[in-house]
């Protein structure tokens, strides 16, 4: 179309193109005076302007401003990423980006397997689970466990091997040992000094015998700084028995178990299984188990246990004398040990307790167990063993040790540094976890390993013992090599890599292989001719790599005589030589494992740092733990900072009151104060080691404690102990349980409130979790399992002080009773409750957090502007801020942690517990592709399927067959804060307790 | 018997008006010239040195306010004392403290207009200055709290790509349009009673600029009927619209805390009492801002002690009223049984580890402004002015008290935690106050801060009461032609 000259154009202008002009051109006037003027009226429309303008029109100039600006924008605001994203030129067979595989393997501590199953993506591992046939886990996991992940990624790992602190690889160390081999052989490996962790581990069991038989004279020596491989355990079965013999509990069938310092339920190996077989028995509704404890500091056992007596290190023994006395006066075969029940005096209240736990355990026989703790006197070890074999306890089998070392301790370690100091030890290949660190302080390993010419030592972290040793190796992640073990019950184990080592780590198989000049050879090369040596066919290999373990290969039980002479003589040394009044010599000591960083090998690990201990709900640091008198004896308050002091230097340390803690004792744990490489663990806690000696290393006396005028902020995750009276976690006697009052109270506590809005249909699925506090013993693998599951941040010490932990999942725990020495204690896992009148989402001004239509309460993470109030108005506390940028400064391999199907929460923004929501979307596509319902037992959630106890259940609410709906019926269920009709979704389940009413 | 009684009737008259008649609002004789001139006289002047020293103090508290602000904003809320149970702290308390304040503001200018008590025309103009600073310091808080601050905007029901509008039942909602409208109006309110006394200034003024920037302001005013009429009319309006906005902001911003189920904030005195507790607290802000004012800028002839006592006598009732809230507080607690209630009204405050916030706030608010039965503590200026202060103290531990002290110690003893402020957290309270400051000195210097053409239109209806009585008054028998 012709442009328009202009728009003032007179009208008549004579274009003949133009319909509407010829229109205009007809003359209109509006009266004679206008047609006399001969003016033409202005038309009330210019002519044209129903033709679309030419030219730039203004709303062309608008577009074409828009979008110059937006083009403009476009090329400063997006760059491409650098990074490039290539696929597969090959696919790899099973993988399929964004589905995860699962593996089986395993990790050892102590020397035992535990089987897992770990979760990967695109060959990433995110997740560790129990693997559910295997003996060691069925399905669980411990905190150690879960924990193992984090550190697989951590980039404080070693990465270089080093000779004197100089760079070398891994070739130049074999390059150095095979030259050495043939002077060591020349002479026997007279000087050649193995210094091994314990293991149960077929493999390593051959190459140690391999070494052994190319250097006669060679020694091994094995050792480890927590209490499990103590030498201990060993001697009290050479008492009872003549020989080594290890003890496997299965605390199911027992009906009175009575645990003499062992902490049967966490930290003793094993505990995956005891607490199974015990949490099975705490159902008031059949018969129900019985568990006394007798132990110095509060444990998870104790916390647990039905009666709890304190002690002192030191009478302890005297205790399982006199309990073994008292079981004498009944039993005919023991009757030659009933004097010792005269004997040895008790105090009041100890005396009435070893009346009650002997008559119990008599009235139980055969469904009786008594345990004693691994860092016990043999003669401890031997009175238990005696009355398990006299009582035929059914729980206890013996048989011959999986351990390829049980004569393992400070004894074995004292002579070798005697050999070190000699200089009579050349060659030193340590494999045993920093010796430097965990030895006890009188034996100067430290100073010994300077005098040996060629030291080896293999460690994941160039630690305190690397800078002494003159080769350092960094070691493998058990999830980045092949191996084998053997479970607590002998079941063969293997572990297969998930991953190529990250940092270039060697395995212990290929450091021990270095002596047989086969160091190159790589673990799986010699893992896999050693089975196929032993028959296994290449089918039945891929099955148990498969499986993670081979089935029935379980150790064989066997019944041992008990050498009853010989433990009567030593009783009655013991008992002619005790004299009470121990305590005179001042503050007894007590060591034991940490919950959390065990004997320092875990101390790099940020998880579990930050994890709460269970007993003290400290974070970050040890504590020289003391009970409320004796504390008040000494003038101290939680929070002072003393020195400790024992034949030996001064060690700094604060002070922490725990309730039920033994009077005029005070109890340091392990694996703190450590240096080296380790920036997350370095100078967190302190290192007790100069409290430890060899010939006492869990138990001494003498500590004297002096007050420095200085207070040490110490982070709690719980800083109020008492409920206050209020009905939070509800626990009863079981003859309380059968009142109608508790019933009564009970109802209230479960009755919905009625409420003004009309109720919420939920037709679909309608998610809920049932928690039974009967099982639950505070052991904190719930709430590691969620943090690895759901990429929760770590807040670090100070973050925890100014209480802004981000656990999703946390375990409150109450001491309750009037006797702040004796408490009964209660742990309560609380968790996003789910409410289905959520106080959260009605305070939400942004609609951050909102219901689902199954009933979760859920958070829209990028909608969140951090008003915090819904956290204000929960009434349960478990919503977590992101107070700073936590998610911001990751390293390549720390990022490699997180769970892909889990967003990763940003700075200002609220989250909590989700039920796991990425879980049951997964199995609800798999169940919508196979066009069926989800089923019972295919949806957990992180923390029930890490739970040991079993203790919380997860589904539909819709579905009448679930373990959910079976405990949302039991008598026994309630809700927390009921009254304030939240109408949670999370049901607990009263504890009751069995206590023995002769003790009541 | 008229005789025997030789006291004339206008002698009587005078007597019962000396009894009943309150001391004039205005003393001296003033005419509209010397009115201007003493109200203007502190416009026209150069600042004095004190001035200068007040006003960097204020800009030296906005300087570290925006280093805080800051700092908040690059690294992120954890640099506040904020934990988990206590998810709320300094941030609104001292929005609730600052919004507060400005309550003295509107009640001054609209609901003393409306009930035509003329001892607000002298102080009317300061006290709503006083509320639009305090305001905008109060609406600093909300948006800094938030954990992302850039977002605040998803606070505002705008047409969104994502369809998403806010949550309508959250009280944080309530708040954003609460306060927004309450600043707007506040800042009409102030800017309409302003622009006669803008005009009067573009007239007075001496200099070209300073004329051409106030006739700029003042809208064209003229002063002539037309304008006075319209002008009445719009100001009469707006108070009546900002009349029940006094009641709402604050009962809107008690709902932040009555509407959750805390022990402690759910409580359904909350709305009386916090609107009681806001005048009270903006009487007594009035109080500690007009004595030092008046004094400096020699305005004790407009500012009476008759103005003074008044505001004290507001502030006795409002002390009173809020006296009653925590007396019903406390009583509920006990009364209804519930044992978190309980706990919080007689563990928490009294004897947890904050507790001397609620002693402080007990001794301020309950027993400071008893000593306001007393006539001569009301017309004392220094007993006035110290009581004053108090309060201000004991109403900002008051919302300490209902904030954290509520938090830190609510339903699971398992999460029961401390809270203590941080340097920043500190730094932005002593900030705002910097910065309200600074903005109430440049109000003063540039701004007449009593309303010139209300003074002078009290001072013409005085002397028309009393030109109309049958006898010459004797306070106006000095007037000279």
């Amino acid at each position: 179309m012709p442009p328009l000259k202009s728009r003032s154009l007179p009208v008549l202008d004579g274009s003949p193109d133009s319909s509407s002009r010829a229109q205009a051109s007809e003359r209109t006037w509006r009266g004679p005076g206008e047609y006399a003027s001969g003016r033409e009226r202005s038309p009330e429309f210019e002519p044209g302007v129903d033709q679309p303008p030419a030219g730039t029109s203004r709303r062309d100039l608008l577009q074409l401003l828009g979008a110059s600006v937006a083009f403009a924008g476009l090329s400063g605001c997006f760059k491409p990423p650098d990074d490039k994203i290539l696929p597969y030129t090959r696919q790899p067979e099973e993988i399929v980006p964004g589905n995860p595989l699962h593996y089986a393997t395993s990790t050892m501590l102590g020397g035992y397997a535990t089987g897992l199953l770990v979760t990967s993506f695109e060959g990433r591992p995110t997740k560790i689970e129990g693997n559910p046939e295997h003996p060691g886990s069925l399905g669980s996991s411990g905190v150690h466990e879960q924990a193992a992940l984090l550190q697989l990624y951590d980039p404080q790992r070693a990465a270089v091997v080093q000779q004197h602190g100089k760079p070398r690889s891994f070739r130049d160390y074999l390059v150095t040992m095979n030259a050495r081999v043939p002077l060591l052989k020349a002479r026997g490996g007279e000087t050649l000094r193995l210094l091994v962790p314990p293991s149960s581990s077929p493999l390593i069991g051959n190459l140690r015998e391999r070494i052994l038989a190319a250097y006669p004279r060679a020694r091994i020596v094995t050792w480890s700084a927590a209490p499990l491989s103590a030498q201990a355990s060993n001697d009290g079965a050479v008492l009872a028995f003549g020989a080594p013999y290890e003890t496997r509990l299965e605390l199911s069938r027992a009906r009175v178990i009575a645990s003499l310092d062992a902490d049967l339920l966490s930290s003793m190996p094993g505990n995956l299984q005891h607490l199974r077989g015990f949490a099975g028995n705490r159902d008031p509704k059949s018969p129900m188990n019985r568990l006394y404890a007798v132990e110095t500091s509060l444990s998870v056992t104790g916390m647990s246990a039905d009666h709890r007596l304190r002690l002192k290190p030191s009478e302890l023994e005297r205790f399982s004398l006199a309990l073994l006395g008292r079981l004498g006066k009944q039993i005919p075969s023991l009757a030659r040990f009933s004097p010792l029940a005269g004997k040895i005096v008790l105090a009041k209240e100890q005396a009435r307790f070893a009346d009650a736990l002997a008559k119990d355990l008599l009235r139980a026989g055969k469904e009786s167990v008594v345990v004693a703790g691994a860092r016990q006197t043999a003669l401890t070890q031997a009175a238990c063993q005696l009355i398990n074999a006299t009582l035929g306890s059914e729980a206890v089998t013996w048989s011959r040790p999986v351990l390829h070392d049980a004569d393992a301790g400070p004894r074995a370690l004292l002579s070798l540094v005697e050999e070190m100091r000699a200089g009579k030890v050349e060659t030193l290949l340590i494999a045993a976890h920093n010796p430097v660190h965990g030895a006890p302080f009188d034996l100067a390993f430290g100073a010994a390993l300077s005098r040996v010419p060629v030291s080896v030592y293999s460690s994941p972290y160039f630690d305190e013992t690397a800078e002494r040793a003159a080769w350092h190796l960094p070691a493998a992640h058990e999830l980045e090599t092949w191996g084998d073990g053997r479970a607590l019950d002998g079941t063969v184990t293997f572990q297969q890599p998930l991953i190529a080592p990250l940092f270039g780590g060697v395995s212990e198989i290929e450091l021990y292989s270095s002596l047989l000049g086969e160091g190159d050879r790589g673990a799986y090369a010699q893992l896999r001719d050693f089975w196929r040596g032993k028959g296994a066919s290449d089918a039945a290999w891929e099955r148990s790599i498969a499986d993670g373990f081979v089935p029935g290969t379980a150790a064989a039980a066997e019944t041992p005589a008990v050498r009853i002479d010989e433990i009567a003589r030593a009783a009655e040394q013991v008992a002619a030589a005790s004299a009470p009044g121990l305590g005179s010599m001042g503050l007894e000591l007590n060591v034991v494992p940490d919950y959390k960083t065990y004997d320092g090998r875990f101390a790099n690990n940020a998880w579990l740092q930050e994890l709460p201990d269970p007993v003290t709900k400290l974070t970050w640091d040890n504590a020289a733990l003391i009970s409320q008198d004796t504390a008040r004896e000494l003038g101290l308050e939680s929070g002072d900072l003393v020195d400790l002091g024992l034949r030996g230097p001064p060690v700094h340390a604060p002070v922490l009151i725990v309730p039920g803690h033994a009077d005029g004792t005070i109890t340091v744990s392990l694996g703190y104060g450590r240096r080296g490489a380790e920036k997350t663990a370095e100078n967190v806690g302190f290192d007790i080691a100069p409290l430890r000696h060899a010939n006492s290393p869990w138990f001494d006396s003498g500590l004297t404690v002096a007050k420095v005028e200085r207070k040490y902020p110490i982070a709690l995750t719980q800083e109020h102990f008492s409920m206050e009276g209020r009905k939070l976690a509800v626990s009863a006697s079981l003859e309380q349980y059968r009142s109608k009052e508790t019933q009564e109270s009970l109802e209230a506590l479960r009755t919905k409130n009625d409420s003004v809005h009309a109720p919420v249909e939920y037709p679909g699925y309608r998610w809920a979790m049932a928690i039974d506090l009967g099982r639950c013993t505070g052991c904190n693998a719930c709430t590691i399992a969620c943090q690895a599951e759901n990429n929760i941040s770590v807040v670090g010490k100070d973050g925890v002080g100014k209480s802004r932990e981000m656990h999703w999942l946390r375990i409150d725990r109450y001491f309750t009773g009037e006797d702040l020495n004796n408490p009964a204690v209660i742990t309560q896992p609380m968790l996003c409750q789910h409410c289905e009148s959520a106080p959260c989402e009605y305070v939400c001004p942004v609609n951050a957090t909102v219901h689902s239509d199954e009933g979760l309460n859920e958070m829209v993470y990028n909608r969140c502007v951090g008003t915090r109030y819904c956290s204000n108005n929960c009434p349960y506390k478990v919503r977590r801020f992101n107070f700073f940028n936590y998610t911001g400064a990751f390293t390549d391999t720390e990022k490699m942690v997180f769970n892909p199907d889990v967003t990763v929460r940003a700075r200002g923004v609220m989250e909590k517990c989700t039920f796991c929501v990425q879980r049951i979307e997964r199995v609800r596509i798999k169940s919508r592709v196979e066009a069926r319902e989800i089923r019972e037992g295919e949806l957990v959630t992180a923390c029930q399927q890490a739970c040991p106890a079993g203790a919380i259940a997860f589904g539909s609410l819709n579905d009448p067959k679930s373990q959910v709906v079976a405990w949302n019926e039991d008598d026994r269920h309630y809700y927390v804060l009921n009254e304030l009709g939240t109408r949670p979704r999370v049901a607990y389940l009263a504890r009751v307790t069995n206590p023995n009413p002769e003790l009541a | 018997m008229i005789a025997a009684r030789p006291m004339p009737s206008q002698e009587i008259a005078r007597a019962a008006r000396a009894e009943l008649e309150p001391p004039p609002l205005i003393t001296g004789y003033q005419d509209d010239g010397t009115i201007t001139k003493s109200i203007l006289d502190f416009v026209w002047k150069r600042p004095s040195r004190g001035w200068w020293a007040l006003f960097f103090l204020g800009l030296t508290g906005t300087g570290i306010l925006s280093i805080a602000v800051a700092v908040t904003v690059a690294r992120g809320i954890g640099m506040w004392g904020n934990n988990v149970p206590v998810g709320w702290a300094f941030g609104i308390v001292n929005f609730v403290w600052w919004i507060g304040i400005g309550h003295a503001g509107t009640l001054i200018s609209a609901i003393l207009l409306l009930f035509q008590q003329k001892w607000r025309t002298s102080i009317n103009r300061f006290a709503e200055a006083m509320t639009l600073f305090a305001v905008m310091q109060a609406g600093l808080y909300p948006i800094l709290h938030l954990g992302r601050p850039w977002f605040a905007y998803y606070l505002f029901p705008y047409p969104s790509t994502l369809k998403m509008w806010p949550q309508f039942k959250s009280p944080l909602m309530w708040d954003v349009f609460a306060v927004s409208t309450y600043l707007l109006t506040s800042l009409l309110f102030w800017y309409l009673g302003l622009i006669p006394d803008l005009a009067s200034m573009r007239d007075a003024s001496t200099g070209r600029r300073r004329r051409q920037i106030y006739g700029i302001f003042a809208l064209g005013w003229r002063g002539s009927a037309r304008h006075w009429h319209h002008y009445k009319i719009a100001y009469l309006l707006l108070a009546g619209l900002a009349t029940p906005l006094v009641i709402s902001v604050h009962t809107i911003v008690s709902f932040d805390f009555a509407v959750a189920l805390l022990p402690g904030w759910h409580t359904t005195v909350f709305p009386p009492y916090f609107v009681a507790g806001a005048v009270f607290s903006g009487f007594a802000m009035v109080i500690t801002l007009i004595v030092p004012a008046r004094k400096f800028m020699k305005l004790d002839h407009l500012v009476t002690k008759v103005h003074l006592e008044a505001m004290n006598k507001v502030i006795l009732v409002t002390g009173l009223i809020v006296f009653y809230g925590y007396a019903m507080e406390h009583f509920v607690a006990w009364y209804s049984g519930n044992e978190y209630e309980f706990h919080q009204f007689f563990f928490t405050r009294p004897r947890g580890p904050l507790r001397y916030a609620y002693f402080t706030q007990m001794f301020c608010n309950v027993l400071v402004p008893q000593i306001f039965w007393f006539k001569r503590a009301r017309t004392s200026i220094a007993i006035m002015w110290i009581a004053s202060i108090l309060i201000n103290v004991g109403m900002w531990c008051e919302r300490f008290v209902i904030v954290v002290l509520s938090l830190h110690q609510d339903f699971l003893p398992s999460s029961w935690a401390v809270y203590s402020p941080t340097i920043v957290d500190i730094s932005i309270f002593a900030g705002t106050m910097g910065f309200f400051g600074a903005l109430f000195l440049l109000f003063l210097k540039f701004i007449p801060a009593v309303a010139i053409s209300e003074i002078k239109e009290l001072q013409l209806e005085m002397r028309h009461q009393h030109a109309n009585v049958p006898y010459q008054p004797s306070e106006l028998e000095a007037v000279k032609p």
